[in-house]
């Protein structure tokens, strides 16, 4: 077969090239020889047989390049040559090799590490069938003058039976958030984590149960029958993968749930919950609040025009409603694709991320253009002599590329490592949950786009010497020796001065986010957080629904805790400092505004509360044993709720939704805030409630959102504690398990979780930055100083000192890397009021921030100087003007 | 008489390349004078050329080559037609027919 004997011929060509080479040789050879014989048959002399013989061959060389040139493959063979040539050069030049390798493997590891962040929250699919056709709701608001905003919307229970009942295009359902509740199978109760979700919620995802079925329309009425869908996870580890469970009950919240269902192993839902329970929602309980999270699927056939049409009809009497409280203001309803919606929140930090990894590597390019640059012209005279010898421009050309893309693919592969390891330690460093997504893997898109990437950084940083090489003059060249290039030297130092201003910009971004931290950090706590231990605990459970129960709960768990030796003081509360706390209407009942309806932060606590976290009171009194279920309500209220309802007046003795008496006003304490502004930690009004006079209908719908806290104030260490906690606990309610403990400190660093990793994530690469750019100003002055040897030889003698000749020669650096912080400077002005919306307690000018940016610049930029220059200090005058 | 320095025409050196081997097989050298005994003297081909013509043949799978001994016990690379080189042979001959009728017939033509 032809194509057989071509393919064998391109491989043997390709890989046996030493044996094609030698069988060619021997065949000119021989038929050299031949010829010899032939003439010396016809009666020539040995010698004259030779010449002749040699005359007609033609030259045994130029036949085999003949030979050599019409060969198969011969193109790819070549390129082979220059790429054994190439990978030669950089292992003789293992400085300048480590050096690029190094930028590289940094530079595209940070880019290789957040894009697949990006990659995982922003591009992968959604792990479900026909991802693009899921949804979820958001609400644009706008005035006649434009729009003013617009949001993920949640729905109350009026909402939801409208988008229900009124929209075909869609199926739709709702969920009601994820949280831990206790589960008791056998004499075992475990703490399980419980998503809430409407019928219907698992054909949006496309879900079949593995067993059973999805919930029925029946059992998500109110006052429904309970049941559950379990995770294949739960149904494997808790129950035996018992095929009978279909239709056992399982005591889930302290009650009987039949379970119709197990998930596929592997189902991934967005809440990633351990079992499923019907939402059973209504425009009772939270159904009064916008306490549902829609999501949706497409309808075959229809289109998300349709369906967004029928939303805003079907809404079209609340938005009336909503129009008439908020004159002039107009809302409108649109669908947004899930994965969108989802990742919303964090998708601006993420991009401003690849934003600054970008900048990175653009730093990088910047450095290896001019340590490319460098090399290139050292190789000038290597240049000169290969175009003496006749090789074209192109060829030229394609050894540097070659060279370039043999440095960007072992730069590449480096960076992936790096990447990868990189992207170990950032999944390390976050919380659990906090993406929205099951896994960040390494998968073929990022691979491609690393592999994209490094090959741009070669084409970037080759292009400078591969313009500069193309000037090459070969009578100069070959005569001069190492020609100070003043061209080069102008290029290196633009593109120095702009790597620093990049710099610049990274390091006060970063400075801004640290600054914040600290603002965060060190605000004052309101409260004596040492020595206090909290234990969590889910009170989501039928047996709680009664306050009496509750409250003996509460009593007996109590008194066991300060039982336990060393314990100073014990009590509950809803919620803590540091925490994301409930919040609730509001009715002022007395003065000039009574009558206003307001929010506020909603806490119950139990007497002790305020003594065990030791916070100050300003007038009037604590909660004690006297407020009870039957007594007059009261309320204590915090210095923000004062300040913002009463003007800063004292609020004691004013009364609060008709009934209720505020009988203290206590210090602020910082709060993960949700109704000021969007802010980790600020302080903001809260009303602080007896435990005792909490109602039955309000426990229910807290405790199913959250989990209160017990906490004690211990005199010695708090090691040990949880053990305690744990065994008072059981005491109260063997069944009760606590679902985490928590020293108070460690509740701030969970809460500052999210602006510990952006300081920590930008800051890593602001150092980066700052490493590279000192890189580049030392490769630039080190330069200088090895190619005006002469010249500086020269200057020392004729009369300069070390010091004179160090200035003249960090000169060029320094003043470099000046303007770079001056273009920085400017830059920070425009790009860093992005920062705005994520930076607290500071303000984008921060003044401390730029100079500590100067300084540590400064600082860089003469250590990354002087280094280099102090060689200047060992060249001997005498020996380099000999040397010439 | 110097040999005539014709120029050929693309393909036409394998051509006679082949058909000098249908006979059997041949070092370089053998095929070269054969080609010069064939075409009475017209084409003489030089070793820059000849080499070349002879690899490509042998990577196309028309030919195979091996090591054996000459005339005068000199270790030399003898080619041989293979079956693909003899269809090749075959078709080019025809080929190569029609295009010189068509030629003479073009000149011939008044």
């Amino acid at each position: 077969m032809p194509v057989l004997a071509k393919a064998r011929s391109f491989l043997r060509n390709l890989f046996l090239t030493e044996r094609v080479e030698q069988d060619l040789e021997l065949e000119v050879r021989s038929h050299l020889q031949l010829l010899i014989d032939e003439n010396l048959r016809a009666g020539m002399s040995g010698q004259e047989a030779e010449r002749s013989a040699r005359m007609e061959l033609g030259g045994a060389e130029q036949v085999k390049q003949q030979v050599r040139e019409r060969r198969l493959g011969e193109s790819l063979h070549s390129w082979i040559t220059d790429f054994r040539f190439g990978a030669r050069q950089l292992y003789k030049n293992p400085s300048f090799t480590l050096t690029v390798v190094l930028t590289l493997a940094l530079s595209v590891g940070a880019n290789t590490a957040i894009f697949s962040m990006v990659n995982a929250l922003l591009l992968k699919s959604l792990p479900y069938a026909h991802p693009e056709r899921m949804g979820t709701i958001y609400a644009r608001y706008s005035r006649a003058t434009g729009s003013v905003g617009s949001e993920p919307t949640a729905l109350d229970g009026e909402k939801w039976e409208l988008l229900r009942d009124n929209v075909p295009t869609l199926i739709c359902a709702v969920s009601s958030g994820t949280s831990g509740v206790n589960l008791k199978a056998g004499s075992r109760v475990q703490y399980v984590r419980n998503s809430r979700v409407s019928a219907h919620y698992l054909d949006v995802l496309a879900l079949q149960p593995f067993l059973g079925r999805n919930f029925s329309e029946q059992e998500d009425r109110p006052h429904g029958p309970k049941t559950a869908i379990l995770s294949f996870g739960l149904w494997h580890n808790v129950f035996g993968a018992d095929p009978a469970i279909l239709g056992q009950a399982i005591l889930l919240k302290g009650e009987p749930h039949i379970v119709v269902g197990v998930l596929p192993e592997g189902a991934i839902t967005p809440s990633n919950a351990d079992v499923f329970t019907p939402l059973q929602p209504s425009r009772e309980g939270e159904g009064q609040g916008m306490n549902f999270d829609p999501i949706t699927r497409l309808r075959d056939g229809a289109s998300w025009q349709q369906a967004d049409a029928q939303i805003n009809r079907a809404w079209s009497i609340r938005s009336q409603r909503f129009e008439k409280e908020n004159q002039g203001v107009h809302v409108a309803y649109y669908s947004v694709a899930l994965q969108k919606g989802q990742t919303e929140s964090l998708r601006p930090q993420v991009l401003a991320l690849m934003l600054a990894a970008g900048f990175i590597l653009l730093i990088a390019c910047a450095n290896l253009a001019g340590l490319t640059l460098v090399r290139m012209l050292r190789r000038t005279s290597e240049v000169a002599t290969r175009l003496a010898l006749g090789a074209s421009n192109w060829q030229i050309q394609r050894q540097f590329w070659i060279e370039n893309l043999l440095l960007a693919l072992i730069g590449g592969a480096a960076g992936t490592g790096v990447g990868f390891l990189g992207l170990r330690g950032l999944l390390l460093l976050l919380p659990e949950d906090f993406l929205p997504v099951a896994s960040v893997p390494l998968d073929a898109r990022v691979m491609i786009f690393t592999l994209t990437v490094s090959v741009l950084t070669s084409v970037l940083f080759g292009m400078l010497p591969a313009l500069v090489a193309r000037r090459v003059d070969l009578r100069s060249s070959m005569a001069g020796r190492a020609v100070t290039h003043a061209g080069g030297l102008r290029l290196r130092q633009s593109l120095l001065a702009g790597e620093v201003a990049v710099t610049v910009v990274l390091l006060a971004g970063s400075g801004l986010l640290i600054r914040s931290l600290i603002h965060l950090e060190t605000l004052p706590p309101g409260f004596n957080p040492n020595g206090v231990m909290v234990a969590k605990a889910s009170l989501d459970d039928a047996g709680y629904h009664d306050p009496s129960a509750f409250h003996k709960l509460l009593n007996e768990s109590i008194a066991a805790m300060r039982q336990i030796p060393g314990v100073v003081n014990a009590a509950v509360g809803l919620s803590l400092p540091y925490e994301n706390i409930v919040n609730d209407g509001v009715i002022l009942s007395d003065g000039k505004e009574a009558g206003r309806q307001d929010i506020t932060d909603l806490v119950y606590a139990t007497p002790g509360y305020f003594e065990t976290l030791q916070m100050p009171l300003l007038s009037g009194r604590f909660f004690t044993d006297a407020d009870g279920p039957d007594s007059q309500r009261v309320a204590v209220v915090n210095q923000a709720f004062a300040r913002k309802f009463y003007g800063g007046a004292n609020p004691v003795g004013r009364y609060l939704n008709k009934d209720t008496v505020i009988v203290g006003e206590v210090a602020d304490v910082q709060i993960s805030s949700n109704i000021e502004r969007p802010a980790p930690l600020l302080s903001e009004q809260i009303m602080y409630v007896p435990a005792a006079q909490v109602d039955s209908h309000f426990l229910v719908i807290v405790h199913t959102w959250y989990q209160p806290d017990w906490i004690v104030r211990t005199a010695g260490p708090i090691e040990g504690l949880a053990g305690e906690m744990q065994a008072a606990l059981a005491k109260a309610d063997p069944n009760l398990p606590a679902s985490g403990f928590y020293a108070m400190q460690d509740l701030q660093a969970r809460t500052l979780a999210t602006q510990r990793i952006y300081v920590a994530l930008l800051g890593a690469m602001a150092a980066l930055a700052l490493l590279l750019s000192a890189v580049g100003i030392f490769a630039l002055v080190a330069n200088m100083v090895a190619q005006r040897t002469r010249e500086i030889g020269i200057r020392m003698a004729l009369g300069s000192t070390v010091g004179q000749v160090m200035v003249q020669i960090g000169r060029s650096g320094v003043s470099a890397s000046l303007l770079g912080v001056v273009l920085g400077l400017a830059l920070s002005a425009g790009a860093l009021r992005v920062m705005t919306s994520v930076i607290y307690g500071v303000g984008v000018y921060d003044v401390t921030t730029l100079v500590a940016v100067v300084l540590t610049l400064a600082a860089v930029i003469l250590l990354a100087t002087i280094i280099p220059a102090l060689r200047i200090a060992s060249i001997d005058p005498a020996r380099t003007l000999r040397e010439e | 008489m110097s040999p005539e320095p014709t120029t050929l025409l693309q393909g036409t050196l394998d051509l006679l390349i082949l058909k000098s081997l249908a006979t059997g097989e041949l070092h370089g050298l053998g095929i070269s004078r054969r080609i010069e005994q064939i075409t009475g003297g017209t084409f003489v081909v030089k070793p820059g050329s000849l080499f070349p013509a002879l690899h490509r043949t042998e990577e196309e799978g028309w030919t195979s080559s091996f090591w054996g001994g000459s005339e005068n016990n000199r270790r030399a690379k003898y080619y041989r037609l293979t079956k693909a080189g003899k269809k090749q042979l075959e078709a080019e001959s025809k080929r190569w027919g029609r295009i010189s009728w068509a030629i003479a017939q073009a000149l011939e033509a008044s």
